[in-house]
């Protein structure tokens, strides 16, 4: 290994927009800190640091030595992307073939071509957010804008495809479509979960929700399949409802994995 | 301080995860100091550090399957620290939460674990002004020598988003370092 010496990468930040005496003044204290924080303990100021024990890295070399052994490291990036969009594509076109697959030959060729692709690319934004979610410093999490985008394109989506706002049995229809899209989307949820955790998850908010948005748009996907029902206000109800009630529950759970953890 | 230079750290990690004990050796001893400024920085004390230290150790020993060989090792290591560092945080607010105030401290039978020095208390009150998002970022790229890059992927965030906390925190400071500031700190002492 060769240290590259006595050295800060000191501009990276935008030089044109600092004061060059300041930038210096607030770079010298931070590396007269840095020098001072690497300090072995017994040139500490305070001499009671040659009492102690043991330092981290020692500690830490000690366990982790007696409990070394070789690993596999896991699948690239891609690859568990490809398993989460597996999981979304077969268990949606599994539960569709045993409810029986109703709506898709219901949708007219341009229905069809409309909503499918679109369903399948926000599933594969999904499943990177996922596969991110399954290494440190996998890459940036999905935010507010990604999640609001990939559930508001649902509704604007049907809007257009769809004709209907008549609310007679609006509930007596939709109830069993929630149910049925819930029934899916919890197994799909789960079945996130269990690959999430072959990685090492550091947030399982962001997990939950990502998790949580997959399985709903399984259980999306598979209504779109099985539901003949092709009322407008019936699929932005209580379709696009399965993403969102799976979605919440995803990142609640997470949240309170991520309290446990703690 | 030393940038360790990232395709040895990258060769290190990979003989870790081949459980070769002199690579695994190398890679703590390597990169324990560039995590004990990272929380020094934040931390009370330099002990509390170094348990931040060996706690994100044990997690990195747990999650080492995760990191794929040929890519950056500190930005995978500066992710799990963090987290650490935000774990240990939510469980002392828990703790104190949950503790009962008393009117006067008892007097401890340990020895006092020493605080920082004076340099390293002026640090810390020019630091206080900054948010911890803005404190974090510039401890990484400023005394954990990371790049933007590097800060980026570890915080999972962009690279301008980085860019940008740290330009904020420079202002920031910038007046807390200005004569009769917010840190307390006599200009010419920095």
């Amino acid at each position: 290994m060769k240290p590259n010496g006595p050295e800060i990468r000191t501009n990276d930040i935008d030089p044109d927009k600092m004061d060059s005496k300041d930038t210096q003044k607030i770079d010298r204290l931070l590396e007269e800190f840095a020098a001072r924080a690497i300090a072995p303990v017994d040139a500490m100021p305070d001499a009671q640091f040659d009492a102690m024990p043991d330092s981290p890295a020692l500690a830490a070399r000690r366990a982790i030595l007696a409990d070394l052994r070789p690993v596999r490291p896991l699948p690239a990036a891609g690859t568990l992307m490809l398993g989460f969009l597996g999981l979304f594509a077969s268990l949606a076109a599994l539960s569709a073939a045993i409810l029986g697959p109703h709506g898709f030959p219901a949708l007219s060729p341009a229905q069809r071509a409309a909503i499918f692709p679109t369903l399948l690319a926000a599933a594969a934004a999904w499943a990177v957010a996922c596969s991110r979610q399954m290494r440190p410093a996998g890459g940036a999490r999905f935010g507010a804008p990604a999640l609001l985008a990939s559930i508001g394109v649902f509704p604007a989506l049907f809007a257009l495809l769809f004709r209907g706002y008549g609310v007679l049995n609006l509930v007596p229809q939709g109830i069993p479509c929630l149910l049925a899209g819930m029934g899916v989307a919890i197994p799909a949820g789960l079945a996130a979960v269990w690959l999430l955790r072959r990685g090492f998850v550091l947030d399982w908010s962001a997990a939950g929700l990502a998790a949580g948005v997959l399985a709903g748009l399984t259980g999306l996907a598979m209504l779109e399949l099985h539901c003949p029902n092709l009322k407008a206000i019936h699929v932005l109800v209580w379709h696009v409802a399965v993403v969102a009630l799976s979605a919440a529950l995803g990142y609640g759970v997470g949240r309170i994995a991520d309290a446990r953890s703690a | 301080m030393s940038v360790v230079s990232a395709p040895g750290l990258e060769a290190l990690m990979a003989g870790y995860q081949r459980a070769d004990e002199e690579a695994a050796t190398a890679l703590i001893e390597t990169v324990s100091p560039l995590l004990l400024r990272f929380f020094w920085m934040r931390a009370v004390n330099r002990r509390y550090a170094e348990d931040l230290v060996q706690d994100t150790w044990m997690r990195v020993h747990k999650a080492r399957h995760t990191y794929r060989p040929g890519e950056p090792v500190l930005p995978w290591i500066f992710a799990i620290a963090r987290h650490a560092g935000l774990d240990n945080y939510r469980k002392a607010r828990r703790v104190e939460d949950r503790e009962t105030q008393v009117e006067t401290l008892p007097e401890l039978a340990s020895a006092k674990v020493p605080d920082r020095g004076d340099l390293d208390a002026d640090i810390q009150a020019i630091l206080g002004v900054l948010p911890d998002s803005q404190r974090e970022v510039l401890v990484m790229l400023k005394v954990s020598g990371m790049s933007l890059e590097e800060v980026a992927r570890a915080t999972s965030s962009s690279v301008g988003s980085v860019k940008q906390k740290a330009h904020r925190a420079y202002l920031k400071l910038r007046e807390a370092l200005a004569p009769g500031g917010k840190s307390g700190v006599r200009p010419n002492e920095a």
